[in-house]
């Protein structure tokens, strides 16, 4: 039988006292919270702990006595001896430390059903070495019984404040396995919080000893922040419910705005911020880990959202940047159109020595080309209001830079727009004429699709439909190679926006949720994300029990990042490459990205 | 008793393996092989039978030799649209009134509904063919010659290979398929869209009418249906000598040796024939259907 003593570094050198702390459930194993010092007066002891047992719910006892005598005190034996009786317990733990000394001696008392009290033979000489002091070891000498006793020292404070991961939250399941003897030790030390209010300025009638007894701790940046954020909160909720009255208008529930509202991703990515201040300006205090660690990865990427595009505005609104943007838009669309002009006509001589079939060669091209005349003549018409537009959406940066992104790829799609027609009208177009060829090809073979069974099966066909059904195959596999070409190019065009479209909404997915402040306490307070624990041994010999030093193992970058991911619309590709170059084969219309709806999660 | 099996004491020997017996398992008596039957199912050919109906073979091909002959004088320009075209509709109306005259009397009743049938499946072809030819006349613009003979010639012959000789009146879809894809990759070589229409005509007429009218001739008047494919084998040789003696000499050997040396090897090979038969062979059912009958 192994007994594991979790004691607390800060309680090395405490004075003699009563130990306070609770036995784990389930295991051999005791955590040893603080020490109350002599005096004290029992009953005070008492009241104390059912007091602190109803603030923190966490049921403390006493587990035994701790002592490091100074010099000129003797050996208390026989006062120690009193103090279990006084306080009944199953088993009661005697610690011995001696000056100068670096082994912990340790007593088990443990009550029979009769009430009397039996002294475990073993009693061991610890051999401990602490870090950094780089004391000489002893020697082990007594050889131990039936009871091994390991002390596993624990920083308290790193304890109380770390989170055990995988996270388990609200209702444990009853079928599953009950919490591991780490899980509960964590969560035994966190809840432990007001325990460790009293410190040693406080004029109370008890004096203990734990990590806070120093002084307790408190920043005035986080109280003064703490005041102002309940007012906040209030202005930020009201703004909010502001702007969702005014969305709701009954004009904008109209079909055509609706369904632009979906597509346009300035939209989006405003619903989705709508929908993070409404999590930011709750009332109610963040509840549990995750709660918490989701509000500050929200409130922190937005405000470094913000910040970026205050640089991006400071950039953009200064040395006229602007009107030279916005004199270099319509050059930059002309040359687009020179160019597709050109790819026509080049694609309406012989392409790459291919067999084009000449009339439908021309049909094809000038109907591209009079599409690309017409779109040029609208963004000459545009031209003057260029400027403004770009004034103007240059501040919606103020509210971020995914805005100005979203707003960036926005104007992307519809300054392409006519790539897009032309890609779906070839599209069509082929995908049609793959269809009846590979009907009219299994008419040329004498066989029918069958709906019913899914197969291919043989068929009868009259005089007039073989005939009709061959000239048709014959007339549409020699103007395949046409069609093909231009579904080709068009394609091509429309894979390169979509790719650039891509980009803008990865880059805007991933300021959204990538939690930066969980990668920020990861680095600069690694033992609050913990993963679990690395056991140091101090000091081991044959016939002496273990001292461990508990060091708080910390989550892996990687982790992190999965774990405390925002949610979002996030930004996938819908096929896999196989799927997607069957698509693009059988001239399917593609949309490769796809977007999740924020009602997720 | 031993391994060589002698018979033992009076006991015969029966083909089973399930009963312990005292020869070894694979002893055979002299029974062995009885029921094994040779060339059971074999037909004896009569030579000139069989050069009757490779002539159907032979006609076709002559079919093809001719349609091509056709083909080679519109392209040099010695044949013109319309007199092609109206020797096709002599022809057609000619074979129509033919057809029905060999048609059986029992289903005289529904004689108007059929005529006014064909009026419209004719009436769906031509304006079809006409329509679209001149799309047909630029599909292989930019092809090159050689491609496109050679896929005329992949095609005939696969309509030569796949042609239901044995039934040619449902046609067949995979060879009037072909023929048809040939005819218009040659169709599609001629200076106008008139010489294409009329081509187009010409080998439906060829293609998918003529087979029709020969089922007929073959039930109704075998005679006479010989005598046809002789004649449709010389018309071929000769049409096609008119425009290359090498062709027809060509045309010649292969009508040759398809009517008249194959059939000989056919029959000389019989003799070299052996199938067995016997209990081994997978079972066959027979699914005797008389029983419904009753």
């Amino acid at each position: 039988m192994v007994l594991k003593i979790y004691f607390p570094q800060c309680c090395n050198r405490a004075d003699s006292g009563l130990m306070v702390g609770r036995w784990i459930a389930g295991h051999d194993s005791a955590v040893v919270l603080a020490v109350i010092h002599y005096p004290f007066i029992p009953g005070q002891v008492k009241r104390y702990i059912q007091q602190i047992q109803a603030q923190s719910g966490v049921e403390l006892s006493v587990l035994g006595s701790w002592s490091l005598p100074k010099e000129g005190q003797e050996g208390m034996e026989s006062f120690l001896r009193d103090l279990s009786t006084i306080f009944p317990q199953e088993r009661w733990l005697q610690i011995n430390r001696e000056f100068g000394k670096t082994g912990f001696t340790c007593e088990v008392l443990t009550q029979d059903q009769n009430g009397g009290t039996t002294q475990q033979e073993a009693k061991k000489k610890k051999k401990m070495v602490e870090e950094g002091d780089g004391e000489a070891v002893g020697d082990g000498e007594e050889e131990g019984e039936e009871e091994k006793v390991i002390f596993v020292h624990y920083e308290q404070k790193k304890v109380m404040l770390s989170q055990l991961h995988p996270i388990e939250n609200g209702v444990p399941d009853p079928k599953a396995d009950p919490p591991s003897e780490l899980r509960q030790m964590f969560r035994m030390v966190a809840n432990s919080q007001p325990l460790f209010f009293l410190d040693k300025y406080d004029d109370g009638p008890l004096k203990t000893t734990h990590w806070q007894s120093e002084g307790r701790e408190g920043s005035i940046i986080v109280e003064l922040l703490k005041q102002a954020s309940a007012p906040l909160c209030l202005l930020i909720s009201w703004l909010l419910s502001i702007w969702t009255c005014f969305c709701n208008i009954r004009i904008f529930s109209l079909y055509p705005l609706r369904f632009l509202s979906t597509k346009l991703s300035t939209c989006i990515q405003l619903s989705y911020r709508t929908e993070h201040m409404r999590t930011l300006s709750s009332a109610k205090p963040a509840a549990g880990h995750t709660q918490f660690m989701r509000k500050a990865n929200i409130l922190v990427s937005l405000l470094v959202d913000v910040a970026l595009g205050l640089l991006l505005m400071s950039w953009l609104y200064r040395d006229n940047h602007i009107t030279m943007l916005a004199n270099a838009l319509v050059p930059a669309a002309d040359h687009i159109a020179k160019e597709l002009d050109e790819l026509l006509q080049w694609l309406m001589g012989a392409p790459a020595g291919l067999k084009m079939n000449r009339a439908l060669d021309q049909v094809l091209g000038r109907f591209f080309l009079y599409h690309i005349h017409l779109w040029i003549s609208y963004i000459h018409l545009m031209s003057p209001f260029i400027e403004g537009i770009l004034w103007y959406g240059g501040l919606s940066a103020c509210l971020g830079l995914t805005f100005a992104l979203s707003l960036l790829s926005d104007m992307v799609a519809l300054l392409t727009f006519h790539i897009y027609c032309f890609y779906v009208y070839g599209a069509r177009l082929y995908c049609l004429k793959i269809y009846s060829l590979s009907s009219l090809w299994r008419l040329f073979r004498g066989k029918k699709w069958n709906v019913l069974r899914q197969r291919v099966d043989s068929c009868s066909y009259d005089l007039d439909q073989l005939f009709i059904g061959t000239l048709l195959f014959t007339i549409l596999l020699f103007l395949l190679p046409t069609t093909a070409l231009y579904y080709l190019v068009f394609t091509l065009l429309r894979l390169v926006v979509v790719l650039f479209q891509g980009v803008l909404h990865l880059s805007v997915d991933f300021i959204n949720s990538f939690p930066l402040f969980a990668v920020g306490l990861r680095i600069f307070r690694s033992f609050r994300l913990a993963e679990g624990v690395k056991f140091r041994v101090l000091c081991e010999e044959p016939g002496t029990a273990l001292h461990l030093m508990m060091e708080i193992n910390p989550l892996k970058y990687g982790t992190v990042v999965q774990t405390y991911r925002t949610p979002t619309y996030s930004c996938y590709p819908k096929d896999s490459w196989t799927a997607l170059v069957k698509k693009l084969f059988v001239g399917e219309l593609i949309y490769p990205w796809r977007h999740k709806t924020t009602k997720t999660d | 008793m031993g391994p060589d099996g002698l018979p033992g004491p009076a006991v015969p020997w029966r083909k089973v393996l399930w009963e312990q017996q005292p020869f070894p398992d694979n002893y055979v008596d002299q029974r062995f092989l009885e029921e094994l039957r040779r060339n059971e199912g074999i037909r004896q050919y009569r030579y000139w039978t069989v050069v009757k109906e490779a002539g159907f073979v032979g006609q076709q091909l002559s079919c093809v030799a001719i349609f091509i002959t056709l083909w080679l004088y519109m392209e040099q320009g010695l044949l013109s649209p319309e007199s092609l075209l109206w020797h096709s509709l002599v022809c057609t109306l000619l074979g129509y009134v033919l057809y029905q005259a060999l048609t059986s009397h029992d289903e005289s009743g529904c004689e108007l509904r059929t005529r006014l049938a064909d009026l419209q499946s004719a009436t769906i072809f031509l304006s079809f063919t006409f329509g679209f030819s001149p799309v047909l006349k630029t599909l292989t613009e930019s092809v090159s010659t050689d491609t496109v003979y050679a896929m005329s010639a992949v095609m005939l012959l696969a309509h030569l290979v796949s042609f239901p000789y044995a039934h040619p009146s449902p046609p067949g879809s995979l060879s009037l398929n072909a023929a048809l894809f040939a005819s218009v990759c040659l169709a599609s070589r001629l200076p106008g869209a008139l010489h294409t229409f009329a081509m187009l005509s010409c080998a439906l007429l060829v293609f998918a009418l003529w087979p029709c009218l020969l089922q007929r001739l073959r039930e109704n008047a075998p005679g006479h249906f010989n005598a046809l494919c002789v004649g449709v084998c010389v018309g071929g040789i000769c049409g096609l000598g008119s425009q290359s003696p090498g062709g027809a000499v060509l045309l010649a050997l292969a009508l040759g040796s398809v009517t008249l040396l194959c059939p000989l090897l056919l029959v000389r090979l019989q003799r070299h024939k052996d199938n067995i038969q016997g209990p081994w062979d997978e079972a066959e059912i027979h699914e005797d259907l008389s029983h419904f009958l009753h």
